[in-house]
């Protein structure tokens, strides 16, 4: 029997699909895009990491860059993923094996709201220290 | 009662022939279901449609597609709770599925998976009655009491689950692993699991369940659950599976 299979590219691009989907779907994409973002961090942290090897101004030089406005708003998206993965994750952990399996999407809520409440105080330090 | 005017965008695919969306206008009582205006679709404008149905009152599963991208049964989904009256009510076939003809999959997955555990999902609420009434009998007619089997102790209703197939469109994880048992096959598992104490079938069970496309592939989206039509609650079963295989492990830790 001839049938259409889409290819794993479309397929793949399902994990992020969340039109008209409800709050455990948002929660699965945010899990997925934060996770594939703190991937490609910890690579960008040991480039960086590296930088030492070349001596004392090399590394000063970065501390400079670092300190731009640029790059803290660089440091508050990272603090936003961390924060949206780590705290999901924690609800996963307790939906993950049978625990307050219908008290899921308030969890999602609570963990997102505190979430956003660490994130603004972070922010402020960051910008302002 | 008052009839609405209606346009439907139908995936359509035949093989050989590349995939397209075809728009179709129909006049339809407003207290109409979606299934009516894919039949009126079907009988007035395109006789090469393919779709399925059967029942036409959520029993069977059969006609289960997407309706403006999510997973419901069109035979008991009404026009105006999707229609509204400026863009098309777009229908397309399941996802996760392959597609053998315009809104209809291949579900030939679905039933594999199910058959794994060696029985269907049979409902735990339901009341067990020694005698029951002939559901076959005529509205008219006296209904008859049905005698139990000599091989039953009591009856049980097929449970909620109809096997559409929806949960498994829902779910994300099954859109990159084709080999994941999924919501349903998961289930059933549960509910096999439940019917019975024999140490070799539970072993059986569970360590289909553990397996590498079992419930450790679940990521938590939740979607079977939110688009089960029959409030089978597949991500519930999962996670109750999750935690007693979990448990197991502790227990077996411990004991070393």
């Amino acid at each position: 029997m001839q049938t259409l299979n889409y290819t794993k590219t479309k397929q793949a691009a399902r994990w992020f699909d969340v039109r008209r989907r409800k709050a455990g779907m948002w929660a699965y994409a945010l899990n997925r895009i934060t996770g594939i973002g703190l991937v490609i961090y910890l690579y960008l942290h040991l480039g960086v990491l590296s930088l030492l090897i070349r001596g004392q101004s090399s590394w000063d030089t970065f501390v400079g860059v670092a300190r731009s406005p640029f790059v803290l708003t660089l440091d508050v998206i990272l603090l936003a993923g961390i924060l949206i993965h780590g705290l999901n994750g924690l609800r996963l952990a307790i939906t993950g094996f049978g625990f307050s399996m219908g008290a899921q999407k308030a969890l999602f809520i609570i963990v997102m709201l505190i979430g956003a409440i660490t994130l603004l105080i972070a922010a402020i330090k960051i910008f302002t220290i | 009662m008052n009839a609405l005017t209606v346009a439907l965008e139908i995936f359509r695919y035949k093989p050989g022939h590349p995939m397209r969306y075809d728009t179709f206008t129909v006049e339809i009582e407003e207290t109409a279901h979606v299934i009516d205006a894919i039949d009126l679709v079907w009988a007035r404008h395109d006789p090469t449609l393919t779709f399925r149905r059967a029942c036409h009152h959520s029993s069977c599963g059969s006609c289960a597609l997407r309706i403006n991208g999510i997973e419901r049964l069109p035979c008991i989904t009404r026009i105006t709770d999707v229609c509204d009256g400026k863009t098309p009510i777009r229908l397309e076939p399941l996802r996760n599925f392959p597609i053998v003809s315009d809104l209809v999959v291949d579900v030939s997955e679905f039933f594999q998976r199910m058959s794994a555990t060696g029985m269907t999902i049979t409902c735990e609420a339901e009341d067990y009655l020694p005698l029951t009434v002939d559901s076959f009998a005529v509205a008219d007619v006296v209904p008859k009491m049905v005698e139990l089997p000599e091989n039953l102790s009591r009856f049980n209703r097929f449970e909620q689950c109809i096997e559409c197939g929806i949960c498994m469109s829902a779910c994300p994880t099954m859109a990159t692993d084709r080999k994941f048992l999924g919501p349903a096959g998961l289930a059933a598992i549960y509910q096999a699991r439940h019917k019975t104490d024999d140490p070799v079938t539970v072993k059986h069970l569970l360590g289909l369940a553990d397996g590498e496309h079992g419930v450790w592939r679940c990521h938590s989206a939740f979607e079977c659950t939110e688009a089960c039509p029959q409030a089978v609650d597949p991500a519930g079963k999962i996670m109750a599976l999750r935690r007693e295989l979990a448990l197991r492990r502790l227990q077996r830790l411990f004991r070393k």
